[in-house]
């Protein structure tokens, strides 16, 4: 793989704590998260029947445990499809029933003084931002 | 009959796309004070809605002076509705026609969308007079915010299970407008074959309205469990195992002889999962050539019954560890007459029209999306 290319999506000022956006890079579309300052992006297209990642909830999940015991943990850090509800780690785009089978695409994203930079494989030619319905998070 | 649409993509060549009738559409109101122009003053006051709209004491007890709705005891750990679904009027998802229009039936290429109210629970509610009462008024609310304000929107009607006199006269009031295209029966704990339920499929025979079954609020009120030995402990349980209420129906339609009383009368399953369709049949017509002495009056095999009678909605579809298992899971019931695609939106565990049986044969494909559901309802009523 060669060197990653960057793009400038927005500015920092339209990506705040609790805030996300859906660009469109080329033909595919990626979500971008700010979660208390930590941003991630990840693929627009559930590996299961392909809907917007971009409305999932965010939230934890029940650790592995043993019978009738709970133990609650990763907060914040698994997205959630918004139709089945398939938790991915957000940081990886592992899925957790299967994490080496079925993962979502993630990118890097960083922000850089004040604006949001993605990296990708390759140069693209057309990115965007695209408008979404009221976002609502669980 | 023109069975799909030709449409241009962007390099200018034209492809195919599938036309849609979905049997499994969810209608919700913002808040069930949408109902109140709906009921007289007696019916507001014992749903306390209106101006007797209880306060909880200001939300600080949950009071069981508040009306609430039977339901499935079980909590979806996740969402019960798609969170992509929010309308940007700000409604619920499944609660603005306008937007559920657009966003489902334009994007999936709907001609039609069975609605299933998402209050068909009144079956479990023990006063059966507030039953009957609501489900009337739900059902002027759905004919007047839904079904005339676009023509895409179908819907099942709902009746009260338990009274099937009162249920014959809201058949009779409504059951030929154009639009009605159903009857949601609602399951209780009185199995479906039973004498109790033959007005209603006289009824339903002769207006040519199937009666549609839908899960409601099994393990609640008048209902048992849905999971035939005892209750679930957890949402994942119940729902997996809510085949089983269908497949016990199907028994109990089968051999009470209702297809031989009523052989024009079609029952859809709608949500109950097809897979368990195969071992069904099979135990059946195993039985029936051991046991017929029992049930004399079918004169046929019990697959047979069920394949002219029974429909079942697709939602959810079982994913098989090899998916193109499902087209033989098909085959072996014989059922590619019975299946009719059902989207369940805006529910959590819905089927998207352009990924679902893309593993199966076009034909097959366009039996499941569109035609079986044209043999099924009367859409031109
Ligand atoms: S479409 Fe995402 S979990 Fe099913």
């Amino acid at each position: 793989m060669g060197e990653l290319k960057s793009v400038t999506l927005c500015s920092a000022e339209d990506l705040q704590p609790g805030e996300r956006q859906l660009v469109k890079v080329d033909g595919s579309e990626i979500a971008i998260f700010n979660i208390n300052g930590q941003l991630y992006a990840v693929r627009n297209k559930c590996p299961h029947q392909g809907v917007s990642m971009v409305y999932g909830s965010i939230d934890g999940t029940m650790l592995p445990s043993d019978p009738h015991t709970y133990q609650y943990g990763k907060h914040n850090e698994i997205l959630r499809c918004p139709l089945h509800g398939w938790g991915f780690d957000i940081k990886t785009g592992e899925s957790l029933f299967d994490a080496e089978k079925c993962k979502i695409k993630t990118y890097d994203i960083r922000q850089e003084g004040d604006s949001i930079v993605l990296y990708l494989n390759k140069e693209p030619k057309i990115v965007s931002l695209i408008e979404t319905n009221a976002c609502f998070v669980s | 009959m023109v069975n799909a649409i030709n449409e241009k993509n962007s390099a200018g060549s034209t492809k195919t796309k599938q036309l849609v009738i979905d049997s499994d559409v969810h209608s919700y109101f913002n808040s069930i004070e949408e109902l109140v122009p709906y009921c007289d003053e007696s019916l507001q006051k014992r749903l306390n809605i209106g101006p007797f709209k209880k306060k909880s004491f200001n939300g600080k007890v949950v009071s069981s002076g508040e009306f609430r709705f039977p339901e499935c005891r079980y909590i979806n750990p996740g969402s019960v509705l798609r969170l992509d679904a929010f309308s940007p009027n700000g409604s619920i998802p499944g609660a603005d026609p306008e937007f559920v229009a657009k966003d489902l039936f334009d994007r999936s290429n709907t001609v039609y969308g069975v609605l299933n109210s998402a209050n068909a629970t009144m079956g479990a509610f023990h006063n059966v007079e507030i039953a009957n009462e609501f489900n009337s008024v739900y059902n002027n609310w759905q004919y007047e915010n839904w079904i005339e304000k676009d023509a895409r929107y179908k819907m099942s009607m709902l009746v009260t299970p338990l009274d099937p006199v009162a249920a014959v006269k809201e058949i009779e009031r409504i059951g030929k407008k154009p639009g009605v295209v159903a009857i949601n029966l609602q399951t209780t704990s009185i199995p479906l074959g039973k004498r109790h339920f033959y007005p209603i499929y006289e009824i339903a025979e002769a207006y040519g309205l199937p009666i549609l079954m839908h899960p409601d609020s099994e393990s609640s009120g008048e209902n048992g469990p849905a999971q035939a030995v005892g209750p679930a402990s957890t949402y994942m349980e119940w729902h997996a195992c809510l085949g089983l209420i269908a497949q016990r129906n199907i028994a109990s339609l089968v051999c009470e002889g209702v297809f031989e009383r009523f052989p024009k009368l079609k029952f859809v399953f709608a949500e109950y999962g097809m897979a368990w369709l195969p071992g069904l049949m099979w135990r059946l017509d195993k039985n029936w050539k051991a046991l017929r002495d029992e049930v004399p009056w079918l004169k046929n095999r019990p697959s047979e019954y069920i394949r002219r009678n029974v429909r079942l909605g697709t939602q959810p579809i079982e994913e098989p560890f090899r998916s193109k298992d499902l087209l033989e899971v098909i085959q072996m019931a014989g059922a590619e007459d019975m299946l009719l695609y059902s989207s369940d939106y805006p529910h959590w565990d819905g089927d998207e029209a352009d990924r679902v049986f893309n593993s199966l044969p076009k034909d097959l494909k366009n039996k499941i999306f569109y035609e079986n559901a044209l043999n099924t309802y009367n859409f031109n009523r």
